[in-house]
């Protein structure tokens, strides 16, 4: 559920995005690839390709499904999306490390998966 | 419909989408169990049928329904759907008229059910 | 055998026909609040079939004025045999 409490606000070129505080956007329309990179600088991760094209598929998953997967079901996505090499939960690990469900969630726009602890 | 090995979460879904909060609940419950790899079945009785209805929408006040919960169930794993035939019956639906592929499941077999699995959670 | 609690009276709520229908051949049933008001032997046929496994908690019947009126054949327990119920079945299921 996206919370409508602001912790705090990420400036982007010339314009406030709120966050809340779990740092998700607040209003998940503000999402941009712009602000997706500033999110992973405060993840300390820098993104590449790899990191884009999992972003691309927990858009496509909260689009479909109004949620934003936990691992288990994001291992799936991936795997559907994008092949079974990169559908391991080893390789969302190095691209997202900690948490990968809750990091790419945050930086594909989303709210914090309901389920995931 | 008998299983070697028991599974582990039975969730019995007797609420319709929309009406109170108890269908969402059961589903989240399934859900959770199963994004820590438990083997979850579903059960839909009474007015549970009445979730799996295809071209379910928002409320008249935009409230979100249950579908896209039910359609994200297979991302999950939770693959064993049963419905009860005679609720069924009784709301004049057919296998045809619902939105995932449920198997339509008589009384009999029903009783086998809860016995089969490690917890069994009524919502 | 599990055992399955009721907590809605027959004469209301349909979800003692969910509960039945779950039942397997050894599993019994508990009437708790009030479900206690089908042990009265006029709402007995709900619960057909079930000779020697329906049980209705006590405390809820004599919080109700049930107590004397209930049926023959349903056994009554107090909470002690609730804890009893529990632990002799394999595993609980509440309908509510």
């Amino acid at each position: 559920m996206p919370t409508t409490t602001v912790s705090r606000y990420l400036v982007v070129e010339d314009h406030e995005v709120a966050l809340d505080p779990e740092g998700h956007l607040v209003d998940l329309d503000d999402w941009s690839p712009a602000i997706a990179e500033i999110l992973a600088r405060e993840e300390g991760i820098t993104l590449t390709a790899a990191h884009w094209e999992v972003i691309e598929v927990l858009r496509a998953f909260y689009a479909r499904y109004e949620t934003a997967p936990a691992m288990r079901p994001l291992v799936k996505a991936v795997a559907l999306a994008l092949g079974a090499d990169k559908g391991r939960s080893l390789h969302l690990m190095r691209l997202f490390p900690g948490s990968p469900a809750r990091i790419g969630a945050r930086l594909a726009g989303l709210p914090k998966p309901a389920n995931c602890l | 419909m008998s299983h070697a090995k028991p599974r582990d979460l039975l969730v019995i879904l007797r609420r319709g989408p929309h009406g109170s909060s108890q269908l969402r609940e059961g589903l989240d419950t399934a859900l959770v169990a199963a994004a820590f790899g438990r083997t979850v079945t579903l059960l839909f009785m009474g007015e549970g049928v009445t979730a799996l209805v295809a071209d379910q929408k928002a409320g008249p006040l935009g409230q979100k329904g249950t579908a896209a919960t039910l359609e994200m169930l297979e991302m999950y794993d939770i693959d064993r759907l049963l419905v009860e035939a005679s609720a069924l019956e009784q709301f004049g639906l057919g296998e045809e008229d619902l939105m995932l592929e449920a198997t339509a499941v008589s009384q009999a077999s029903i009783a086998l059910e809860p016995a089969s699995h490690r917890l069994v959670l009524v919502f | 055998m599990l055992l399955h609690t009721l907590n809605r009276s027959p004469a209301t709520s349909r979800v003692y026909q969910q509960a039945l229908a779950a039942m397997g051949p050894e599993d019994r049933l508990l009437l708790v609040e009030d479900a206690v008001q089908g042990a009265l032997p006029k709402l007995m046929r709900y619960f057909t079939g079930l000779e020697g496994r329906l049980f209705a908690l006590r405390e809820d019947l004599v919080a109700r004025g049930l107590e004397g009126q209930c049926d023959p054949s349903v056994q009554i327990v107090d909470v002690d045999g609730f804890v009893l119920l529990t632990e002799e079945a394999e595993k609980t299921v509440s309908w509510y």
